[in-house]
């Protein structure tokens, strides 16, 4: 029995498109957060923390950890501020400084 | 050309949102910023353009309205405007923004700063694993993108969140693997009381607490999660039962999970009103540092006032009371006299405010919590610094959170400190034999965002650029 | 009984660290004080260039004997010889640059004039836009975040007495020595250095002295973590730019553009006004520095006296005080200085000549 309902499949979202993350191919819903669609796909791991290079993933999801941190157009930005949309090529900062 | 306004508003959760709209009734234009695109802030954070129809909520509802309200209001809003400097210029405040990827400067006579609260996540080993968020940091997917971390997700952490999230993620279809909290049944009965003014929540609080037991979801009631298994990404963790004082005793379990939602409670984002100039105070009950200011929200830096959560964590009720009476407040500096709607404002502030900090107080550390964190645990999450790393700094004598900053870059990362020093402050303190009070968060640099160095350079020609004389030879 | 120390020292920068790390070496007893935590004033907070080409020609001998300290320092400071470009990009920009490394290279600083080719091949990464450059082999930089790690210890080493957040408010002196009055309670010396940096003025205040003692407000950024970018300290023909990459990534970027606050008030800020012409001279120079993200910017006072030389020596008018600060380039000539006060203090002769207080200070600096 459950006294919240399921509302999985009453939500209605905007089309899948593709964009990369490291040259791999990640569909999203066109509009939603980078960090969402990555985690959608299974991409947790987004970037290797400086000092130690343990891996690192969306945290804060509010844009101030800087965890979630990729690569787009050569800037750092924060991917659960991004938008998906397609084409968009995204890094990660795994595996360098 | 320089944006001018007699109020600028910096965030629009129900705090500055409300206040924006108090200040433009009394005539004064008013520009309300904010990060996100929508109004709403962390509380009625809007939903995404990628949902096109989904089922509504209580926080979609109350989000919307105020979204409706400022919309029909003469308050011009910026989203996705990024405040990362404040300074003090010819009697106004000149703020400094980021928005399209390029800088500009607004300036106003008066300043309403309504930043909200980020989240304290007491550190466990593992909790930097990719799969781990913030349990606030979770209903930002949520709502605005109606998604969840993973399929089977650990819920744990302090005060009434666990159980909004656990609910949350059941509505959105996916699996809670256990909610794990520090708080008891008992802890929960005592406040009961108190929360009889707000029916209305407590019943939905009860909902989501019989759902979780109806569905036979466990839930670990003064227990804390201490590790997290996994690596690259989460793959359960474990947890312990906490003594009263909440440090963790008994033999550890085990939990499988792909994720995890850890919170301990919510802190003042301060650093906008330490820019202003705004002193700070320590008030544990209202999440720690926060900055001075009068039962209006007005601080001790003229023209500059703060309300929501921003000024103490009250809730999101308070903050739409306490953002009208900051609002007042500016209109009044501006010239407005607003003294008889403050005054008839205030017990309704107080009372929403009473239900507030009693959610506050539950979702407080008790000191025995900060035990989850072992000497291997990174506590700096952006320099990748351990317990014992500043422990050892601490011992050698650097006993300021500016001081422990320096030595070992706590602080110095691309975070600037959000993450760490609560962690580190309690760490000096305990060390020191202080009270907390006595060690205050690091000196406030700007900016307070990241930026980029091409985006603050601009477009430029180098005869442009005001070179000052040379130095004396 | 209350312990009498031979000196105690206003201020634990750089130069009252090391002023009491040399008199404690000599056989005194010393006491160090500070207001706030040591080496959190400008000793802490400076951008860390250690370049003789920007230092000033009457100063150049303690400069070069400076970068001698902080290379025996070493690693414990995070110092770095490097070497380092000047830039010019307009022909005025070079003329001046000539004029004034010339005149440096005359006071000993190893300074070469290089050609575009040669800049080019060694720092890639810079602008093709240099119109001259000048190199010095000797230029690096150590870390200021450092600074008050490194002296608490070698204080600790040296079992020195110190306290911080301990501010003196009050001084009485008579012919036994100086009463500090502090919060830890009244601390007694029969000698007192004042080597508070930008407070200098108002701490001299507390014996009737009135020192002309000002205070620019230099504005450092740093950004995030970068690839290699630039492997040098790079400066421009004015003084007005100062930029390293870290061994961790991080660019630093510095070169004296003034931020607004005075030392009385407690802080310094930041202002946009200058710190995004500073940044945009930045990436002028090294283009690829736009990608970066700029993650903080500060200020930190600078003290000057108005012919912007050295105030070293006995403080005018009251026996057994002294005073050292105002020192342009004091990050490099610090360490230095500090010791030739602990010898003026111990009656030895200082290897090079001190800067008078008691000297007449009309003439400005051109």
């Amino acid at each position: 029995m459950r006294l919240v309902p399921d509302h999985s499949g009453r939500i209605r979202r905007s089309a899948l498109v593709e964009f990369t993350f490291d040259d791999a191919p990640v569909k999203g819903h066109a509009g939603e957060s980078l960090a969402v669609a990555l985690i959608r796909a299974g991409h947790l791991h987004l970037r290797d923390a400086p000092e130690d290079g343990a891996p690192r993933g969306a945290f804060c999801c509010m844009g101030l950890c800087q965890e979630c941190v990729i690569g787009i157009d050569g800037l750092a930005v924060e991917s659960c501020r991004e938008i998906v949309a397609p084409g968009l090529v995204v890094t990660s900062f795994r595996g360098r400084a | 050309m320089m944006l001018q306004t007699d109020i600028a508003v910096i965030g629009a959760g129900p705090a500055g949102a409300n206040a924006a709209l108090a200040a433009a009734r009394q005539g004064f234009s008013v520009m309300l910023l904010d990060e996100q695109p929508l109004p709403g802030g962390q509380v009625w954070r809007a939903k995404s353009t990628a949902i096109l129809d989904a089922p509504a909520t209580p926080e979609g509802d109350a989000g919307d309205r105020l979204r409706q309200s400022v919309k029909r209001s003469s308050v011009t809003y910026a989203g996705d405007a990024r405040v990362w400097q404040i300074e003090p210029v010819e009697g106004a405040w000149q703020l400094h923004m980021l928005k399209g990827g390029r800088t500009a400067p607004l300036r106003a006579r008066a300043l309403v700063i309504a930043t909200g609260a980020r989240e304290f996540v007491q550190p466990v080993p593992g909790w930097t694993t990719p799969g781990v968020l913030g349990l606030a940091g979770a209903t930002a997917l949520f709502k605005q993108e109606l998604a969840l971390p993973g399929k089977r997700i650990i819920v744990s952490g302090t005060g009434p969140l666990v159980f909004y999230v656990a609910a949350e993620i059941r509505r959105l279809g996916g699996e809670v693997a256990a909610v794990v909290t520090p708080n008891s049944q008992g802890d929960w009965l005592r406040v009961l009381p108190a929360m009889l003014p707000r029916p209305d929540l407590l019943m939905r609080g009860a909902r989501w607490i019989a759902d979780l037991m109806a569905s036979g979801v466990p839930i670990h009631w003064r227990h804390a999660v201490t590790r997290v298994e996994g690596g690259s990404r989460v793959r359960g963790v474990g947890f312990r039962k906490l003594a009263p004082d909440w440090s963790p005793i008994g033999t550890s379990q085990g939990l499988e999970g792909d994720s995890l939602c850890l919170g301990n409670g919510l802190i003042p984002a301060v650093e906008a009103a330490q820019l202003a100039g705004v002193a700070l105070a320590y008030h544990p009950e209202l999440g720690g540092w926060v900055p001075r200011h009068d039962e209006d929200g007005a601080t001790d830096v003229p023209g500059v006032f703060i309300c929501g959560d921003s000024a103490g964590i009250r809730g999101a009720a308070a903050a739409e009371i306490h953002g009208r009476l900051a609002g007042l407040c500016a209109a009044q500096h501006l010239g407005a006299d607003t003294r008889k709607e403050r005054k008839q404002l205030r017990p309704i502030h107080a009372r929403a405010a009473r239900f507030g900090t009693t959610m506050t107080a539950l979702s407080i550390p008790r000191a025995g919590l900060a035990q989850l964190t072992t000497e291997e645990t990174v506590i700096c999450r952006c320099e990748s610094l351990t317990r014992s790393a500043i422990a050892a700094e601490i011992a050698g004598g650097a006993r300021s959170s500016n001081a422990v900053k320096s030595g070992l870059r706590a602080g110095m990362g691309a975070c600037g400190g959000k993450f760490c020093q609560t962690t580190v402050a309690r760490m000096i303190a305990a060390a020191d034999g202080r009270a907390e009070a006595d060690v205050p968060p690091p000196t406030p640099r700007p900016p307070l965002r990241p930026v980029p160095v091409s985006v603050l350079a601009g477009d430029f020609e180098y005869s442009d650029l005001p070179i000052p004389k040379p130095a004396p030879l | 009984m209350t312990r009498i120390y031979d000196i105690a020292v206003i201020g634990g920068g750089i130069m009252g660290c090391a002023c009491a790390l040399r008199v404690a070496e000599g056989g005194m007893l010393p006491i160090v004080l500070d207001q706030g935590d040591l080496g959190q004033g400008a000793s802490g907070v400076n951008a860390g260039t250690l370049s003789l080409q920007i230092k000033r020609v009457r100063l150049m001998p303690y400069a070069l004997k400076g970068h001698h300290e902080w290379a025996r320092m070493g690693n414990a400071v995070g110092f770095h010889k490097t070497g380092g470009y000047t830039l010019a990009f307009t022909e005025h920009e070079a003329e001046l640059l000539y004029e004034r490394q010339r005149l440096k290279a005359e006071a000993g600083a190893p300074i070469s004039f290089v050609s575009a080719q040669t800049l080019r091949k060694a720092e890639p990464g810079l602008t093709q836009k240099v119109v001259a450059a000048s190199y010095c082999p000797e230029d690096g930089y150590a870390n200021s975040s450092l600074t008050g790690q490194y002296y608490r210890r070698r204080l600790q080493d040296q079992s020195i007495s110190y306290h911080e957040r301990c501010p003196v408010t009050a001084v009485d002196h008579d012919s036994n020595g100086f009463t500090l009055a502090t919060p830890i309670g009244p601390v007694r010396a029969r000698r007192l250095l004042l080597a508070a940096g930008a407070w200098l003025r108002p701490v001299a205040a507390l014996l009737g002295v009135d020192l002309p003692v000002r205070a620019r407000v230099n504005t450092v950024s740093v950004t995030g973590r970068m690839p290699p970018l630039v492997s040098t300290v790079i400066g421009h023909a004015t003084g007005l730019l100062t930029m390293k990459q870290k061994a961790n990534g991080t660019v630093l970027v510095g070169g004296g553009w003034q931020g607004r606050g005075t030392p009385q008030a407690g802080r310094g800020q930041v202002t946009a006004e200058t710190v995004v012409p500073n940044l945009a001279l930045a990436q002028y120079a090294l283009p690829g520095l736009g990608n970066a993200r700029v993650l903080r910017s500060w200020t930190g006072f600078e003290a000057n006296v108005p012919d912007f030389y050295p105030l070293a020596g006995a403080l005018p008018g009251v026996e057994n005080a002294f005073v050292l600060g105002c020192v342009r380039g004091g990050y490099t000539i610090g360490p230095y200085i500090g010791r030739l006060m602990g010898d003026f203090i111990l009656s030895r002769e200082p290897e090079l000549p001190l800067f008078d207080p008691a000297r007449n200070f009309d003439e400005e600096a051109t």
